[in-house]
């Protein structure tokens, strides 16, 4: 390494083992306060004893016990879990067969599929939600909770193969060679031995994919009936047009649901005994 | 050839073209498999994805019947509107906003990334977790939440004008500096991974041979951290720009009219205006910017992936 | 054809590869005997993989066909093959068992439970895995996984074990051990096992006949003492541990060296006279002391002397830049200071009989 000869030698290099970025330090904290903070406040808020959104009265559940006396709210509770549900199945079942596909497949086909299977990655949803509309509207379907699913899956469906994809390509081919040298036809093996293998990582974007459905609002909205309405959907109204405490208690429980399935998915691969699961730093 | 082989009993040369000839390939058919493996999620895409886009260009060159519904057609009325000032402006302020929050971003995530990737010792992982977790939260909530925090009465501004920092006409919901904080707290997150994820591959002697190059932290981060987390950096403008480009939301609960961004337009044109081939061509505008935006940032990668390898 | 003792238990019958127009492997005829312990030696990228895979029925020939005891398997796909694989991977089934990675082809085949048991035992013994049968393969440390890997395809008594370079993943010890237990389990189960491996000294160990393959095709095929004490060419020669080549012109039973002395190499009716050859004689059959009557002598310049526990290796320049090494055992009877020392000239004995001349 060459050194420029004005430097004292080692004198200024080791003024601190290594000094504390005091200001990139400050930033960090200052950020995780205002990234909680919002988050808090709808969590305190939903135990306030009062009806006001800005000062605490004491603490109380009414509001979660408004919420499930709504039935309104509670109908689209259960509107959200079947279609998150449904496009969980939906979008795994042809995410996973699709990542296999992209990967083995050297062809025209597989080149086209992992074409447009990234499009939806760097398509804002609203776009998505408008051609969804459109579809469904030219091909007169009515809007309900079918083409909330339809629409989910196909926005859900890369994530899977993305997710995916990398852990098909880190499989040792010779597996599954192996289990059709020990009798398995190519489906068996990959039934027998290559899904086993993919098991971790296909779990841990179901429960992801599932959690992204569920809190979607910007497809959902786009693509559902009059009623029921998805919770999201909901919450935006509510949110738009005079916010009911209610609210608080909803987004409380949602954030509640949402994070427990997100620790679930990073923790899956680690219940497996290995890596292999979810990514989030490498997987963009 | 040489071969020290045990005597043939038989040299089966007569059959040997015609078995050549019937002989089915076994691997290609044991490859049909992916084939049907791709087919279907490909069909899907094809119908749901590909097929709707192309029907959001047809429509924008449609027109809308008595009913309000659309119809098929070559008007191009609808793309000229774009280029009226109402919706021109829009326009502009929604890549305006769009870049300002990726820069905004930028700002924020190098020093948070820095800190926890290369001081945050055996809490890194879990400091990391602790920033993604929430972005996963549900996103009105989140940012209902922001706006709660950051609303006229709220205990943001109470601390600031407690603090001298801000008076009694001081806001920021309705204004523009709003939305952009609404857009910057939804998408952060998008800057910061990529960030950390190239300062955790980063060689740390670099910074320490920097120490001795330029002496100071700040030059040391600006000529050595900066260049080398460079793409990281890249990466992350794009997926704060692409989000940030297609919301409606922040400009909703953090604006006011004046604050209303290309998003808000199209949902309009669906929902409360009912005019959908002006819609249509509104989508195709904001998808035309981000592909303009994808396809630089493509090539500048590329490039310096060529450069790196050189 | 009904297999008898002179059927093949394999057989290549003139098979070529092609990967995007470039051979791996070329018009290749190979019988392999039933019983045998067959290794197919070489470099990486020889081809020799592609024609395990080829018998295992993993890769395509371009052309020609492999026949399994007389029996033409080309267009049948692995898991209709009588033959089991030993991957280099090993290719464990990480979410079984050991017990059910090993009963993984009998449970395939429709074997009954209590059989199934009864033979993974049986081969969870041979392999000399005991108490590991409800293990992980994960948990288990690689000799241990290359066992599992071996008892897995055992167990379905395969016609032709192919073992695709199976000990390359072990450390030198261990290596060795299994070298040994291999060969015994072989000799037990009296499977034909073909071997592939790029190290000679495995192949050399363990075969009961070796094939080198260079560029796509056998270079030479035959017993170990074969292949090591009579390579029919420089690839061989070379391949099969260090070997002295050294350039000259044949003439009248000698190989004059430029600018050295002529080496006596015997009548080689075979070879032209003055013509340019290699004469090639290995490191251990070169004497330095104790010559035999009758026996050649050449004198030397010692140029490095490499001491090497059991061995001593000299190099001696017996020419300009033409320099050959010659080996020396450190038995009891060779003593520190008889050894020669860098500089001093010295002189070689050979008999003509270890030196093979290959012409150009």
């Amino acid at each position: 390494m060459n050194l420029p000869a004005s430097l004292p030698p080692r004198a200024r290099r080791r003024r601190g083992p290594r000094r504390k970025p005091v200001f990139a330090i400050a930033v960090t904290v200052v950020f995780f306060v205002l990234l909680y903070l919002p988050i808090a406040m709808v969590v305190l808020f939903s135990f306030n004893a009062q009806k006001s959104l800005t000062i605490f009265k004491g603490f109380s559940l009414r509001w979660y016990e408004a919420f499930f006396h709504d039935n309104v709210l509670l109908g689209s509770l259960g509107m959200s879990l079947e279609v998150s549900l449904v496009a969980m199945i939906g979008s795994v079942v042809l995410g996973v067969a699709l990542a296999l596909g992209l990967v083995r497949h050297k062809g025209r086909l597989g080149g086209y599929a992992g074409l447009i299977m990234m499009v939806p990655l760097i398509t804002p949803e609203i776009v998505t939600g408008v051609a969804s509309l459109l579809l469904f509207k030219g091909l007169g379907v009515t809007l309900d909770s079918g083409t909330v699913m339809i629409a989910e899956i196909t926005f859900s469906i890369s994530y899977v193969t993305v997710i995916l994809r990398s852990r098909v390509a880190a499989l040792n081919p010779e597996v599954e060679e192996a289990a059709m040298d020990l009798g398995a036809t190519r489906w068996q093996a990959l039934r027998l031995v290559t899904l086993p293998a993919l098991l971790p990582a296909i779990l841990a974007s179901a429960v992801l994919i599932f959690a992204l459905v569920f809190d979607d609002f910007v497809l959902a909205y786009f693509t559902t009936g009059v009623d029921p309405q998805p919770l999201a959907v909901r919450i935006y109204s509510a949110i738009r047009f005079g916010v009911e405490p209610t609210i608080n208690a909803v987004g409380t429980l949602m954030l509640a649901g949402s994070i427990t399935l997100i620790g679930l998915a990073l923790a899956i691969p680690r219940l497996f005994g290995r890596r292999g699961g979810l990514d989030l730093i490498s997987g963009e | 050839m040489a071969l020290r082989t045990p005597v043939r009993t038989e040299a089966p040369r007569g059959g040997r073209t015609a078995r050549r000839d019937r002989r089915p390939r076994p691997s290609a058919a044991g490859a049909r498999i992916w084939t049907w493996l791709t087919l279907p999620g490909t069909v899907w895409m094809s119908v749901f994805f590909i097929a709707s886009l192309l029907l959001v260009a047809a429509i924008s060159f449609g027109t809308t019947d008595q009913l309000g519904d659309p119809r098929f057609g070559t008007n191009l009325g609808n793309l000229q509107a774009l280029t009226d000032p109402a919706y021109r402006d829009v326009m502009l302020r929604s890549l305006g906003f769009a870049l300002l929050t990726s820069v905004i971003c930028l700002l924020i995530a190098y020093p948070v990334a820095y800190a926890v990737a290369l001081h945050a010792g055996r809490f890194k992982n879990a400091l990391i977790a602790a920033i993604v977790v929430p972005f996963f939260a549900n996103y009105l909530v989140r940012m209902y939440g922001w706006s709660v925090l950051l609303s006229d009465d709220g205990p943001v501004l109470r601390l600031l004008r407690a603090v001298g920092l801000a008076d009694a006409h001081t806001k920021i919901l309705n204004t523009g500096f709003g939305v952009i904080a609404g857009l910057v707290y939804g998408f952060v997150v998008f800057m910061i991974i990529p960030l950390y994820a190239a300062m955790e591959r980063m060689d740390t002697s670099l910074i320490e041979a920097g120490r001795d190059l330029y002496g100071g932290p700040l030059r040391t981060f600006w000529f050595v951290t900066v260049p080398a987390t460079r793409q990281g950096a890249g990466a992350g403008v794009v997926l704060v720009f692409l989000p940030a480009m297609g919301d409606f939301v922040s400009a909703q609960f953090m604006g006011g009219p004046n604050q209303i961004m290309i998003g808000n337009l199209i949902q309009d044109k669906f929902f409360e205006g009912q005019d959908w081939p002006l819609g249509s061509a509104l989508t195709m505008a904001l998808m035309a910017v981000l592909l303009i935006a994808m396809f630089g940032y493509l090539r500048r990668a590329r490039k310096d992936e060529a450069e790196a390898t050189r | 054809m009904t297999p008898t003792a002179a059927t093949p238990a394999v057989r290549l019958d003139h098979v070529s590869k092609e990967f995007n127009g470039s051979h791996a492997v070329r018009d290749l005829e190979l019988d392999i005997a039933a019983g045998e312990f067959f290794s197919l030696l070489g470099p990486s990228g020889c081809g020799k993989t592609t024609t395990l895979r080829m018998i295992g029925g993993f890769a395509d020939p371009t052309e020609g066909a492999v026949l399994l005891s007389g029996e033409d398997v080309t267009a049948l796909p692995p898991n209709k093959r009588n033959v089991n694989t030993v991957f280099q991977s090993y290719a464990l089934f990480d979410h079984l068992s050991v017990a059910d990675n090993i009963g993984f082809g009998l449970k395939r085949k429709g074997v009954p439970k209590p059989e199934i048991r009864e033979r993974v035992g049986a081969m969870i013994d041979l392999v000399q895995l005991g108490g590991m049968a409800e293990r992980k393969p994960r948990t288990l440390s690689g000799g241990q996984r290359q066992r599992v890997a071996l008892a897995r395809a055992l167990v379905n008594r395969p016609a032709v074990l192919l073992l695709d370079e199976p000990l390359a993943a072990l450390d030198l010890k261990l290596r060795r051990q299994m070298q040994v237990e291999l060969k015994q389990i072989q000799r037990e189960v009296g499977i034909t096992f073909v071997f592939v491996t790029h190290d000679q000294d495995e192949a050399l160990t363990m075969s009961d006949r070796v094939a080198v393959m260079n560029g796509g095709r056998v270079e030479q095929c035959g017993t170990p003492e074969d292949v090591y004490e009579r390579p029919e060419s420089r690839f061989v020669a070379a391949f099969m541990g260090t070997s002295n080549l050294v350039g000259g012109v044949y003439r009248d039973g000698t190989v004059q060296l430029e600018g050295g002395p002529a080496l006596p190499v015997g009548r080689r009716p075979e070879i032209g006279e003055g013509s340019q050859v290699d004469v090639s004689i290995r490191p251990e059959k070169i004497w330095l002391s104790d010559f035999e009557p009758g026996m050649p002598v050449v004198n030397g310049v010692i140029r490095e002397t490499v001491y090497s526990g059991p061995t001593t290796t000299y190099l001696i320049e017996l020419a300009p830049g033409v320099t050959v090494a010659a080996l020396e055992q450190n038995t009891a009877r060779a003593r520190m200071e008889d050894r020669w020392a860098g500089g001093e000239t010295v002189e070689l004995g050979y008999d003509p009989e270890h030196c093979l001349v290959l012409s150009h």
